[in-house]
C-alpha cells in the first residue's frame, strides 16, 4: 500500500496556482471564500468532504450570507459564453484521447478489461441538468468541474510517481487541468458578473489515500471513463 | 591651460550623463503569440535607452486570478516568454512595468483570448498521391495539429514545379476550412510537383503555423502535346541520282512530353503510294533519297500516345529556295539573345533559327531551334556563353520547302577584347607615317570592334590620340618631327571597353625620301665634270706635264751608236715587234735620260738604282752599258764595283751608252740579251728620231755573213734556258767579270745550238759568237772557275730577274753624259 502525494502549493509545477477567487477575498470573510483547489485537492481515505462555496447574489434566488456584491478585478469576456462553450468542446474532444492515454498507461489488465474495469458506473459525478437556466446550468456546471478538477488533480499527482516517464499522459492530464481551470474561472466570472453569485458550496471528493496501487489506478480510470461520458454532456448543453 | 580643458571635460561628462540616465519610457506596442502546446511570448517597444538598470517586467492576470510574472532578460529588454501554454478561451490582461532608479511606468493593459494570438504547430505528415484517371491531378493529406480538435482552421497550400523556384498559391477560399486532404487540380502531366501547407485559426485571428515539411509528387502520363522540332540537312555530295539527307529533330520538353517519350516514328512519302516508315529512338536519321520531292513527318510515343505528326517538305534536287525573312536583327535582353525579323509576305509554315560561334580555331558547329509560323520574335533556347561572336540564321519554312536563310552576327554579351590590335609602321616619312594594322582575330574580339584609337607621342612630348573607324586597317600619322623617336600604341574598342596592343616604335628618317639624292647627284655630277676638265686640261698640256714628270729617254737601240760603234752589231728594227718579240716579250722598257751637262750625280736615281740593285741583280747582270759592251775589249769600266766610283766617273766622261733591259714574258727570262753597245760620245738622244739607222740594222742583219761576232740576239723559247741565263747571272758574290760571262754565254750558246733545233722557225736568234781567248782574254784576273752546266740550273732556280730598271752605272757603270 502506498498513497499519492499530495501536490506542494511551493512547488514548480508551472500552472497557476489557480484559486478561485472574487474580488471580496481581499475585504470579504473567510466564508466568502472559496478554498484553494489545489491545496485540498488530494486523496482521503474514503469520501473527502470539500467545502465549495456558493455565494449568492441578488437575483440568485437566495440571499447571500454576507451580502457582499461580487466584483472581478476585470471585466468579464464579452464573447465568455462562446468561451465556455468551446472550453468544453475542447474538453470533450480530449476527454477520449485522455481516458485512453491514461488505461493504456497503466498497463494489463485495465487496457484489456478496461470496459469491465472502468465503465461500472459507481463514480457519480455532481448533478448537472442540461434543460435549466444558464444560471443554473452554469452552478451545476462549476460544481461538476470543480469535483473533476479535484479528483483530476490527484489522478495526476498520482500518475507522476507511478508512471513519471510517460510525459504524453502527463502533458494531457496536465493540459485537462488547465482547461478545467479556466472553465472553472470563466463560469465564476460569468456568475459574478452576471448573476453576482458567489459560490461557497462544499463539495465531497474521494479519498483515495488507503486504496491499493491498482485500485487507484482503476479509480483513476473509472474517473476518466465517467468524465468522458460527463464533458460530452455538459458540451452537449450549452 | 590645462586645468581649463579639464573643467570642459568634466562639464561634458556631466552634461552627457545627466542627458543619458532617464527613468524608463513608456513600454509601447506591447502583442504577445502563443504557440501551441508550447509557450506565450509578448513584445513591447521599450522605448528610449535609460542608462540604468532598468527591470521590464510582464503582468499577467485572469479575471479571477493573478499569474507570475515574468521578467524579461537584460539582453533582451523588448521581450518575454512565459514557459507554459496559456489555458484558450480565457481572457488573459496582460502589461508590462518597467522599472529602474529613477521611477516606474507601466504599459496599457491589453486583453485578449490567448486563442486569438495562437500560432499552431505545423500540419505534418503532408503526402501527395497522383491519379491514374486523371493527369493534371495530385491529391495531398496531412495531420492537422491536435489544436484542429477544437479549433477550426484554415489552409495555406503552395505548390511548384520540382525545377522552378517560385511557388503558385492555391486559391485561399478553397482552404478555408478545416479539412485534412486537399485535390490540385490544373496541373501538368508527367510533372513532378512540390507542395507544402500551412494553417491557422479559421476567422483569421492568430499567425499563421510554420510551413509543414516539403512533400513531392509526379503526376501521370499524358499523350506528347506538342509535334518535335524538325529540320533535315542535305549532305552536298550526292551521288548517282541519291542525295543523303539527314533527318534531325529535338526532344520535346518534359511540359510537352507528358511522359516518357519511348521512340519516333519518321514517315517519309515520295509519292502518295510510297511510304518509308522508320522507328528511331535517337533523335536523328540519315537516308539516301531520290532528287524528287519528298514529305518527311514525325511523332513522338509515350505510354499513353502518341504527338501530333510534324510535317517537313525536303523539296527536289532543283528547288530554288526564296523569299527570305526581312530585317533580321539580333540584341541581347535580359541575359538572352533575342532574335527578331519580318515576316515574309507569303505564308510560314514555321521558322528555322540557326546559330553557331564564330571562331578562327573551331568550325561552326550549328545549334537550332524551331518557331511557329508565327512567331517574329523569339530568343535562342540554348547555352550561349558570354563574349562570343554568334552567327545566327532564320530560315522560313514554307509549304513547298524552306525559304532563303538570312543571317545575323550577335553577341549575349560584349566585353573588351582580349588583346588589342598589333600595329606597325607601312611607311615611313619625314613628316609623316603609314601605321597598318590587321583586323583583330574573331576569337578576342569578344564583341563589335566599334572604332581604334591610336595614341602616339615622342620620348619627351605630350601624347596625341587619334580615332580611327573600325573598317580602317591602316592610318597615316602626319605633321611628324624628323629624326625623331616616335611610341605608338593601339587599342580596339567594343562597346564594353577597349584593350590596348603591344607599343611600337619607330623613327622618322632625317631625310625625305629622294632627299639625299638630290643632294649628292648634283654634288657627284660636279666632280665629274671637275674631273673631266682637269682631264681634257691634263691632255691638251700633256708635254708639259710630261716634261716635269715623265721626261723622254730616248731609246738607245734606236740611237745611231751603232753606226758609231766600229764593231756595230746587226742591229734590229725594235718597232718591229712582229719579228722580234711577236710574243710581246718586252714588257719593261725603262729609259733614263741623265744630263750630261749635270756634274753632280743624282742622288734620287742613284737612290733608287740602289733600291733596285738587290733584287735587279740579274738585270745588272744582264745589262750593261755600252760601255761595258765596249769592255769586251776593256773589261774594267764595265764591270766595276761600287767602290770604283772614280773609275766610273772616268768612264762617264768619255762614254756614252744605252741600255736595252727586257724582261720574259710572264714571268719568262729571255734567254738573250739584247745589247746594244755604242762606245761613241755622241749623244743618244736623237737615236729615236733616225729610223734609218734601224733601216740599216735590218739589213745588217739579212746578212749572215757579215754579222760581228760580238752581241746576239735570241728569243726566248724555253724557260729553262731562261733561267740558266739568270740564274748565272744572279750569283751572289760571282766574280763580276765580263770574261765570265762571256765564258757564260759561250755555254749557253752551246746548249741553245741544242735547244734551238727545237724551237723551229719561229725561234730567232741572233749569235754572236765569241771566241773562247776572248772570252778568257787578259783583261780577266787569271782565275777561271770551272763551271757546271748543273749548277747553274740551280742558281737559276733561285732568282729569276722579272723587270729590268734603266741602268744607271753605279758600279762602274756608264752614266750618260
Amino acid at each position: 500500500m502506498s498513497s499519492c502525494p499530495s501536490r506542494d502549493p511551493d512547488s514548480s509545477d508551472p500552472r497557476p496556482q489557480a484559486r478561485l477567487v472574487g474580488k471580496g477575498e481581499q475585504e470579504g470573510p473567510p466564508s466568502q471564500l472559496i478554498p484553494p483547489l489545489p491545496q485540498v485537492s488530494r486523496f482521503q481515505a474514503g469520501i473527502l468532504s470539500l467545502l465549495l462555496v456558493l455565494h449568492w447574489e441578488l437575483g440568485a434566488g437566495s440571499p447571500t450570507p454576507d451580502k457582499v456584491s461580487c466584483v472581478m478585478d476585470h471585466p468579464c469576456s464579452s464573447n465568455l459564453m462562446t468561451q465556455v462553450k468551446n472550453q468544453l468542446e475542447q474538453l470533450n474532444s480530449s476527454a477520449n484521447p485522455l481516458f485512453v492515454a491514461y488505461y493504456m498507461a497503466q498497463g494489463e489488465p485495465l487496457p484489456k478489461y478496461v470496459d469491465r474495469l472502468c465503465g461500472e458506473d459507481f463514480m457519480s459525478f455532481p448533478p448537472f441538468h442540461a434543460n435549466g437556466a444558464e444560471k443554473d446550468k452554469l452552478m451545476e456546471l462549476y460544481r461538476v468541474m470543480a469535483y473533476f478538477y479535484l479528483f483530476l488533480d490527484d489522478v495526476m499527482q498520482c500518475q507522476k510517481t507511478l508512471n513519471p516517464n510517460d510525459q504524453k499522459l502527463h502533458s494531457k492530464l496536465d493540459s485537462t487541468a488547465d482547461t478545467v481551470w479556466g472553465l472553472l474561472s470563466n463560469v465564476l466570472c460569468r456568475l459574478c458578473d452576471n448573476y453576482n453569485v458567489r459560490l461557497t458550496d462544499m463539495i465531497n471528493g474521494l479519498n483515495t489515500s488507503e486504496e491499493d496501487v491498482f485500485q487507484k489506478k482503476r479509480l483513476g480510470c473509472q474517473l476518466l471513463f465517467k468524465y468522458k461520458q460527463v464533458i460530452a454532456e455538459l458540451a452537449q448543453a450549452f | 591651460m590645462l586645468t581649463l580643458w579639464t573643467r570642459v571635460v568634466q562639464a561634458a561628462f556631466i552634461f552627457l550623463t545627466t542627458e543619458s540616465i532617464v527613468p524608463p519610457e513608456k513600454p509601447k506596442n506591447l502583442n504577445c503569440i502563443v504557440n501551441e502546446e508550447k509557450n506565450m511570448m509578448c513584445q513591447w517597444d521599450p522605448g528610449r535607452k535609460t542608462y540604468l538598470e532598468t527591470n521590464y517586467t510582464l503582468k499577467s492576470e485572469w479575471a479571477t486570478e493573478k499569474f507570475a510574472d515574468c521578467k524579461a532578460q537584460r539582453d533582451t529588454p523588448n521581450s518575454c516568454t512565459l514557459d507554459y501554454s496559456p489555458v484558450y478561451f480565457v481572457n488573459i490582461e496582460v502589461w508590462v512595468e518597467a522599472e529602474n532608479a529613477l521611477g516606474n511606468i507601466t504599459s496599457d493593459h491589453i486583453n485578449f483570448d490567448p486563442i486569438d494570438k495562437v500560432k499552431p504547430n505545423p500540419p505534418h505528415n503532408l503526402s501527395v498521391r497522383s491519379s491514374e484517371e486523371l493527369s493534371s491531378i495530385l491529391k495531398l493529406a496531412w495531420i492537422n495539429p491536435s489544436i484542429k480538435s477544437f479549433l477550426r482552421l484554415k489552409y495555406s497550400i503552395q505548390y511548384r514545379t520540382k525545377d522552378a523556384s517560385t511557388w503558385s498559391q492555391i486559391p485561399p477560399e478553397d482552404t478555408s476550412s478545416t479539412r485534412s486532404s486537399f485535390t490540385v487540380q490544373d496541373l501538368k502531366p508527367f510533372t513532378e510537383y512540390v507542395f507544402r501547407i500551412r494553417c491557422m485559426k479559421e476567422d483569421g485571428k492568430g499567425f499563421w503555423s510554420d510551413w509543414s515539411e516539403e512533400a513531392s509528387g509526379i503526376t501521370y502520363e499524358a499523350r506528347p502535346s506538342k509535334e518535335p522540332s524538325f529540320w533535315y540537312k542535305i549532305d552536298p555530295s550526292h551521288t548517282h541520282g541519291y542525295r543523303p539527307v539527314k533527318l534531325i529533330w529535338k526532344t520535346l520538353p518534359p511540359f510537352e512530353a507528358n511522359g516518357k517519350i519511348l521512340d519516333y516514328e519518321v514517315t517519309l512519302t515520295r509519292w502518295k503510294s510510297h511510304f518509308q516508315n522508320y522507328r528511331v529512338n535517337d533523335t536523328k536519321l540519315t537516308v539516301n533519297l531520290t532528287n524528287d520531292r519528298y514529305i518527311a513527318t514525325l511523332t513522338a510515343r509515350n505510354l499513353v500516345g502518341r504527338s501530333d505528326a510534324s510535317v517537313l517538305t525536303i523539296p527536289a534536287c532543283d528547288f530554288r529556295a526564296a523569299h527570305p525573312v526581312m530585317d533580321l536583327k539580333a540584341f541581347p535582353k535580359d541575359n538572352k539573345l533575342w532574335v527578331e525579323w519580318t515576316a515574309p509576305t507569303e505564308s510560314v509554315n514555321k521558322y528555322i533559327l540557326e546559330w553557331c560561334v564564330l571562331s578562327d580555331k573551331s568550325p561552326c558547329i550549328p545549334d537550332w531551334q524551331q518557331e511557329d509560323g508565327t512567331v517574329h520574335l523569339t530568343y535562342l533556347r540554348g547555352n550561349l556563353m558570354e563574349s562570343k561572336c554568334y552567327l545566327i540564321t532564320v530560315t522560313p519554312v514554307y509549304a513547298d520547302g524552306p525559304g532563303s536563310p538570312e543571317s545575323v552576327r550577335a553577341y549575349l554579351k560584349q566585353a573588351a577584347p582580349s588583346k588589342g590590335p598589333t600595329v606597325r609602321t607601312k611607311k615611313v616619312g619625314k613628316n609623316e607615317a603609314v601605321l597598318e594594322w590587321d583586323q583583330l582575330p574573331v576569337d578576342v574580339q569578344n564583341g563589335f570592334i566599334r572604332n581604334y584609337t591610336i595614341l602616339y607621342k615622342t620620348a619627351f612630348g605630350n601624347e596625341t590620340a587619334v580615332n580611327v573607324d573600325s573598317s580602317h586597317t591602316e592610318y597615316t600619322l602626319s605633321s611628324l618631327t624628323s629624326d625623331t623617336l616616335y611610341m605608338v600604341r593601339m587599342a580596339a574598342y567594343t562597346d564594353e571597353g577597349g584593350m590596348y596592343g603591344p607599343d611600337f616604335t619607330f623613327t622618322t628618317p632625317k631625310f625625305a625620301q629622294g632627299e639625299i639624292e638630290a643632294i649628292v647627284v648634283p654634288v657627284c655630277l660636279a666632280f665629274l665634270l671637275t674631273t673631266l676638265l682637269g682631264v681634257l686640261f691634263c691632255f691638251n698640256k700633256r708635254d708639259l706635264i710630261k716634261k716635269h714628270i715623265w721626261p723622254n729617254v730616248p731609246d738607245p737601240s734606236k740611237s745611231h751608236i751603232a753606226q758609231w760603234s766600229p764593231h756595230t752589231p746587226l742591229r734590229h728594227n725594235f718597232n718591229s715587234k712582229d719579228q722580234m718579240y711577236s710574243d710581246g716579250n718586252f714588257t719593261d722598257v725603262s729609259v733614263v735620260e741623265i744630263e750630261v751637262n749635270d756634274k753632280k750625280p743624282f742622288p734620287e736615281d742613284l737612290k733608287s738604282m740602289d733600291l733596285f740593285k738587290k733584287e735587279k741583280n740579274s738585270t745588272e747582270g744582264h745589262s750593261s752599258g755600252i760601255g761595258g759592251s765596249s769592255c769586251m775589249s776593256s773589261s774594267r769600266p764595265s764591270i766595276s764595283s761600287g767602290d770604283e766610283n772614280e773609275s766610273g766617273q772616268n768612264t762617264l766622261s768619255t762614254v756614252q751608252y744605252s741600255t736595252v733591259v727586257h724582261s720574259g714574258y710572264r714571268h719568262q727570262v729571255p734567254p738573250v740579251q739584247v745589247f746594244s753597245r755604242s762606245e761613241s760620245t755622241q749623244p743618244l738622244l736623237d737615236s729615236e728620231e733616225r729610223p734609218e739607222d734601224l733601216q740599216l740594222v735590218d739589213n745588217v742583219d739579212s746578212g749572215d755573213g757579215v754579222l760581228p761576232r760580238q752581241q746576239y740576239f735570241k728569243q726566248n723559247c724555253s724557260q729553262h734556258e731562261t733561267s740558266q741565263d739568270i740564274s748565272h747571272f744572279e750569283r751572289p758574290k760571282q766574280v763580276s767579270s765580263v770574261n765570265e760571262e762571256d765564258f757564260v754565254r759561250l755555254k749557253q750558246q752551246q746548249i741553245s745550238d741544242h735547244i734551238s733545233q727545237s724551237c723551229g722557225s719561229e725561234q730567232m736568234k741572233m749569235f754572236q759568237e765569241i771566241s773562247t781567248a776572248a772570252v778568257f782574254g787578259p783583261g780577266t784576273e787569271g782565275e777561271v772557275e770551272r763551271f757546271e752546266t748543273v749548277e747553274m740550273e740551280a742558281a737559276i732556280d733561285e732568282g729569276m730577274p722579272k723587270s729590268y730598271l734603266p741602268q744607271t752605272v753605279r758600279q762602274g757603270g756608264y752614266v750618260p753624259q
